[in-house]
C-alpha cells in the first residue's frame, strides 16, 4: 500500500511541476520585454531591488511579479476552497459557485452599477471587490439559513445554493440584457483578471491563505471522518452539523476572498480537486495538500497564457480573461485525465437525495398538473398586452394574433416538456442531484455551433442556426460517448466529463461575450433562452420531436426504477448497464437537443424539474417523469408569456423568467 | 438443471499494486449452502463477485452450470442466480413491495407484462422472507436489518436457481441472524437452490453450511465439512489466532472460541 500512496504522491507532484514548468517558461517569455539582458550578475539584483524610478522595473516590480503571486495565491486558494465543498458536501462536483458565491457576486457587481451608476464607474478594483465580496457571501449565508433545518443535509445544500446561484445569475443577466454594452467592462471582469497594479492585493491575499490552510489542516482530521456518512461520524463524536458550517464559511471566506481579488475565476476550484484525484490522491490530507498547488501551477499557467497571448496581439488588443483561460487550459487536461486513469475512484459517494413524502395516488395530482398547463396555455394565447393597456382577448379578436402567440407558446411548451424529462432521465441515470442536461454540455455544444457560424457567416436564415445548433450538439454528444466508453459510460466521469466539455464550450462563449462584437449581444439574448425565433413551422417540428421522445422514455421505466439501486443491484438483475446507459443517455441527448434548438441553451429547467416533481411527491419513474414533463412545459409557458406581456413592447427572455419563477418555488418547496 | 453448479478454471484478480485473488481450480456442487470464510481482505467477497459476474476475472474462466459467464445473456443469468450486495442501498422512493417487484425484471424484461405469475411470485417471496408487513412501507424508512430481509425478499422473487450473498447478517442482532440464516437454509432445501454465502462469524458459517470454504491472503487454504474444519490448528491457519474448540453442549457439534 505504502508505494502506492507515494506513487500518488509522485503523479500528483510530476503534473503540478509539468504544468508551473510550462507557466514559468511563459512568463519569461511575457516578462522579456522588461528583463534586463544576460549576464545577470550582483548589479542586476541591486537595480531590480532598488533600480529607483526605470520604467522598465516598475512594471517588473510592481506590476509582473505582484500578478505572478496574485494568481499563485488566488490559484492555491481555489483549490483548497474546491477540496473544502467536496469535502463537506460530498458531491464532487461542489465548487464555490455551487453556494451561489459567484452568482451573489455578480449579481452584487451588476446591481450597484445599475443602481449607483456613479459610484460603479469610481469604485476602482478594491471598491468592486468589496461589493463582490458581500454579494457572495451574503448568497451563501441565505443558503446555509434556508438548509439550517435540514442540519444541512448535503443534498440540501447543494439544492439550495443552485436555487440561489441561477436566481443571482438569471437577475444579473437580466440587469446586462437592460443596460446592454456599457456592463462589458464590468463582464470582463466577473470572468477573473488578474492585472495588478501594486502589490495590495497580494500581501492582502497571503494571510488569508494562510489562515485558511492552517484552518483546514485543523479541520482535517474531522473533516475525512465525513467519508463514513452522517451517522457515521456523529457516532465518532464528530459534531456533523458545526463542522458543516465551519467547513463551508471557511471555503466561502477563501473562494469570496479570491472574488474580491480577481473576479469569478471559475473551474480552478471544480478542477484542481478532480485532477488530484484522478492523480491518485485518495486521502483527504492528500487531496488537500495538492490541490493548492496543482490550483496555483494551473491558474499561472492561464495568466501566463493570457499576457503572451495579448503580447502577440499587440497593444492595442483587449485582454483576455484569465478566467477563461483556466477553463480552455484546464478542461482539456481533465479530460486528458478522465481517458487515462482506469478504475479509479470518481469521488466521494453521493449523498441520497433529500426526504420528501410519497403521494399515494399520483393520478389525480398529475391531472391537476395537466388542467393547470392547459389553464396556462389559454392564458398565453389570450392575454397579452397591447398599445391600449392590457388585454383579454375572446376567440373572435384571437385569431389573427395566434399566429404571433401559438407558435411560441407551443415551442415553449414542448421545449420545458422536453427538458423537464431529460432531467429525470439523467438524474436517475447518474443518482446525482446535481445533474441536469446542461452538465453533458449539449446546450453548450448546440450554442458553440451557432457561434462558430456567427464567427463565419455575416447573415444567415433562422434554419441555418437551427441547422448549426444540431450540429454542435450531435459533435458534443459523439465526444462524450466515445469519451466515456472505456468506462462503460459510469456515471461520475460522465458528469465530470461533461462538465469539462461545458466548461470549455463556455469559455469560447464568454469570450465572445467579452470581445465587443456588436453581434454578440444578438447571441447573448439567444444564450439566455428566448422563444423569440419560433416560427409556426418550428413549433411543428418542436412538436414532432417531443411527442416520440416523450414516450420512450417511459418504455425505460424499469430501467430508470433499478439504476438508481445501484451498480450491483441493477446488474444482479439483469441489466447490461453500458447498453442501458448508453440508451438513455442518447435519448437524453436527443431530448436536449431538441430542446435546445427551440428555445436555446436553457440550463434551469432540466435541473429543477425533476426535482419539484419528486418534492411534490411523485417518487416512481413513470409519475415523475410525467410530473417533470408538465412542470417543465408549465414554467416555460408561464415564463414565454411574462416575457411577452410583462415589459412590453421590451421582451425578456424566457430562460431568464423560467429561473426566476422557478428556483423560488423550489426553494419553498425544500422549505416545507 | 445440469449438475455441475460452479467450475472455476484458474480463476485470479488482480487489481494494480495487488492480488486480490491467487488463480483457484476448484468446482462446487449444486444444492448445497456453501459458506466463504476468512480474514478480512481475505478474498471472499472477490471471490463471491466473480461467481456472480460483479467482477470480471484478470486470468481463467468460471462456468455456471456448464457454460462460461462470459455467454450468458444478462437477464438469463438473472433467472438463475441472485446476488445480494455486501451494501443495500436505501433504495430512496420505493416502498418495499415495489422493490421486491423489482426482482422480477429478468423475467418480464423491460417491456413485458408484469402479469399474474410475476405478482404471485413477489407474493410468495414476501411470504416466504416475512416481509408482508414491510410492503406498504418506505424501504429507506426500514432498519438495516429490516432492509436486508426486504433485499433478500427480492432476490428470492427473482426465482433464481443459486443464490449468493455478501455477508447477509451483517446488521443483524444474533436472533436475526439465526432467524436469517435458518431462512435462508430452508429456501435452498425448499427450492432445490444451490447458496453461496460469505461470513465473517465462523460459528454461524459451521452451524448453517454444508461446506465451507476457507481464504487466506487470496488464496483457498482449506475446504471441507464444517467438522473438518472447525479444529483449533485449522482456525488458527485461517485467522492466524490461537483458537480452541468445545463442543456445543446440546447438539454436540463444534464451537470455537478465542
Amino acid at each position: 500500500m505504502a508505494d502506492r500512496v507515494a506513487d500518488s504522491g509522485f503523479r500528483c507532484g510530476a503534473l503540478i511541476a509539468l504544468l508551473a514548468l510550462l507557466a514559468a517558461v511563459l512568463t519569461v517569455v511575457a516578462a522579456h520585454p522588461y528583463l534586463p539582458g544576460p549576464p545577470w550578475t550582483a548589479g542586476t539584483w541591486r537595480w531590480l531591488l532598488e533600480g529607483g524610478g526605470d520604467v522598465r522595473r516598475l512594471i517588473l516590480t510592481d506590476s509582473l511579479l505582484p500578478r505572478l503571486c496574485a494568481g499563485l495565491l488566488c490559484g492555491g486558494a481555489l483549490g483548497l476552497a474546491g477540496v473544502l465543498f467536496q469535502q463537506a458536501l460530498r458531491n464532487p462536483l461542489a465548487e464555490p459557485s455551487t453556494l451561489g458565491v459567484a452568482g451573489g457576486a455578480q449579481l452584487a457587481l451588476m446591481a450597484t452599477a445599475t443602481l449607483l451608476p456613479g459610484f460603479g464607474g469610481n469604485l476602482g478594483t478594491l471598491g468592486h471587490g468589496l461589493v463582490a465580496l458581500g454579494g457572495g457571501v451574503g448568497a451563501a449565508a441565505l443558503v446555509v439559513g434556508l438548509a439550517w433545518r435540514a442540519a444541512l443535509a448535503p443534498a440540501v445544500v447543494i439544492l439550495a445554493g443552485l436555487a440561489v446561484g441561477l436566481t443571482c445569475s438569471a437577475l444579473a443577466s437580466g440587469l446586462m440584457l437592460f443596460n446592454g454594452a456599457g456592463f462589458q467592462a464590468l463582464f470582463l471582469w466577473a470572468s477573473g483578471s488578474l492585472s495588478q497594479n501594486g502589490w495590495a492585493i497580494p500581501q492582502a491575499l497571503a494571510p488569508q491563505l494562510a489562515a485558511g490552510a492552517v484552518l483546514a489542516l485543523l479541520l482535517a482530521r474531522p473533516l475525512a471522518l465525513l467519508d463514513l456518512g452522517t451517522e457515521g461520524a456523529a457516532g465518532l463524536g464528530v459534531p456533523v452539523r458545526a463542522l458543516r458550517l465551519a467547513t463551508l464559511a471557511l471555503a466561502v471566506a477563501l473562494s469570496a476572498a479570491v472574488v474580491s481579488a480577481a473576479g469569478v475565476i471559475g473551474f480552478v476550484g471544480l478542477a484542481a480537486p478532480a485532477m488530484v484525484r484522478l492523480a491518485g490522491a485518495r486521502s483527504l490530507l492528500a487531496r488537500l495538500t495538492w490541490a493548492p498547488p496543482l490550483g496555483a501551477a494551473l491558474l499561472w499557467l492561464a495568466d501566463a497564457t493570457t499576457q503572451v497571448a495579448s503580447q502577440i496581439a499587440g497593444s492595442g488588443a483587449r485582454e483576455l480573461p484569465t478566467g477563461t483561460l483556466t477553463a480552455l487550459l484546464g478542461a482539456p487536461l481533465l479530460l486528458w485525465l478522465l481517458t487515462r486513469s482506469g478504475g479509479g475512484d470518481g469521488g466521494p459517494p453521493v449523498p441520497a437525495e433529500p426526504p420528501a413524502r410519497r403521494l399515494a395516488r399520483s393520478g389525480p395530482w398529475l391531472l391537476a398538473g395537466l388542467l393547470a398547463l392547459l389553464l396556462a396555455a389559454w392564458l398565453a394565447l389570450a392575454v397579452g398586452q397591447g398599445v391600449g393597456g392590457w388585454r383579454w382577448s375572446g376567440w373572435a379578436d384571437l385569431q389573427p394574433l395566434l399566429y404571433w402567440r401559438a407558435p411560441r407558446m407551443a415551442a415553449a411548451m414542448a421545449a420545458g416538456a422536453m427538458l423537464g424529462a431529460a432531467g429525470v432521465l439523467l438524474q436517475r441515470l447518474t443518482g446525482n442531484p446535481l445533474a441536469g442536461p446542461e452538465v453533458l454540455g449539449i446546450g453548450t455544444g448546440a450554442a458553440f455551433g451557432v457561434i462558430l457560424l456567427y464567427l463565419a457567416v455575416p447573415a444567415f436564415p433562422v434554419e441555418a442556426q437551427v441547422a448549426a445548433a444540431g450540429a454542435g450538439a450531435l459533435a458534443t454528444l459523439c465526444a462524450v460517448l466515445l469519451l466515456g466508453r472505456r468506462q462503460g459510460h459510469a456515471p461520475e466521469r460522465l458528469l465530470l466529463t461533461g462538465v469539462a466539455l461545458t466548461t470549455v464550450f463556455g469559455a469560447v462563449v464568454a469570450l465572445l461575450l467579452s470581445s465587443g462584437d456588436p453581434r454578440a449581444f444578438t447571441l447573448f439574448r439567444w444564450l439566455t433562452g428566448s422563444t423569440y425565433l419560433a416560427t409556426p413551422a418550428i413549433a411543428i417540428a418542436a412538436w414532432t420531436a417531443a411527442l416520440p421522445l416523450l414516450a420512450v422514455p417511459l418504455l425505460c421505466a424499469r430501467w430508470l426504477e433499478i439504476l438508481p439501486l445501484g451498480e450491483e443491484a441493477a446488474r444482479g438483475l439483469g441489466l447490461r448497464l453500458p447498453l442501458v446507459r448508453g440508451i438513455v443517455l442518447l435519448l437524453v441527448a436527443a431530448l436536449t437537443t431538441a430542446a435546445t434548438l427551440v428555445v436555446g441553451p436553457l440550463s434551469f429547467v432540466g435541473l429543477m424539474a425533476p426535482h419539484a416533481a419528486r418534492l411534490c411527491g411523485l417518487q416512481r419513474a413513470v409519475p415523475q417523469l410525467a410530473g417533470a414533463a408538465l412542470a417543465g412545459a408549465l414554467v416555460m409557458v408561464l415564463a414565454d408569456w411574462l416575457g411577452r406581456v410583462l415589459l412590453f413592447p421590451a421582451q425578456m427572455p424566457a430562460g431568464l423568467l423560467a429561473t426566476l419563477l422557478g428556483a423560488p418555488y423550489l426553494l419553498w418547496l425544500l422549505r416545507r | 438443471m445440469s449438475t455441475s453448479f460452479f467450475d472455476l478454471d484458474n480463476v485470479g484478480a488482480v487489481v494494480p499494486g495487488r492480488t486480490l485473488l491467487h488463480p483457484l481450480t476448484l468446482t462446487l456442487a449444486p444444492g448445497r449452502v456453501i459458506g466463504l470464510i476468512g480474514h478480512n481482505g481475505s478474498g471472499k467477497s472477490t471471490l463471491l463477485k466473480l461467481m456472480a459476474r460483479q467482477l470480471a476475472p484478470s486470468t481463467g474462466t468460471i462456468r455456471f452450470e456448464g457454460r462460461p459467464l462470459a455467454v450468458w445473456e444478462s437477464r438469463a443469468f438473472a433467472r438463475r442466480l441472485a446476488y445480494l450486495p455486501q451494501q443495500t442501498p436505501a433504495a430512496p422512493g420505493l416502498l418495499g413491495r415495489e422493490l421486491v417487484a423489482l426482482g422480477r425484471y429478468p423475467w418480464h424484461g423491460p417491456f413485458g407484462r408484469f402479469g399474474a405469475a410475476d405478482r404471485q411470485a413477489v407474493e410468495d417471496a414476501m411470504a416466504q422472507t416475512g416481509v408482508a408487513d414491510f410492503a406498504g412501507r418506505p424501504v429507506d424508512a426500514l432498519s438495516g436489518g429490516e432492509r436486508q430481509r426486504v433485499w433478500l425478499a427480492m432476490m428470492v422473487a427473482q426465482q433464481p436457481g443459486a443464490l449468493l450473498l455478501d455477508e447477509p447478517t451483517s446488521a443483524l442482532d444474533i436472533a436475526h441472524q439465526v432467524e436469517m440464516l435458518s431462512l435462508i437454509r430452508r429456501l435452498g432445501r425448499d427450492h432445490g437452490l444451490g447458496v453461496i454465502i460469505v461470513l465473517h462469524d465462523v460459528n454461524m458459517a459451521a452451524a448453517f453450511c454444508d461446506e465451507l470454504l476457507a481464504l487466506h491472503g487470496g488464496r483457498l487454504i482449506a475446504r471441507g465439512a464444517p467438522d473438518d474444519i472447525m479444529t483449533p490448528a485449522m482456525l488458527e491457519r485461517i485467522y492466524g489466532l490461537p483458537f480452541g474448540v468445545l463442543p456445543h453442549p446440546v447438539s454436540g457439534r463444534p464451537i470455537g472460541y478465542v
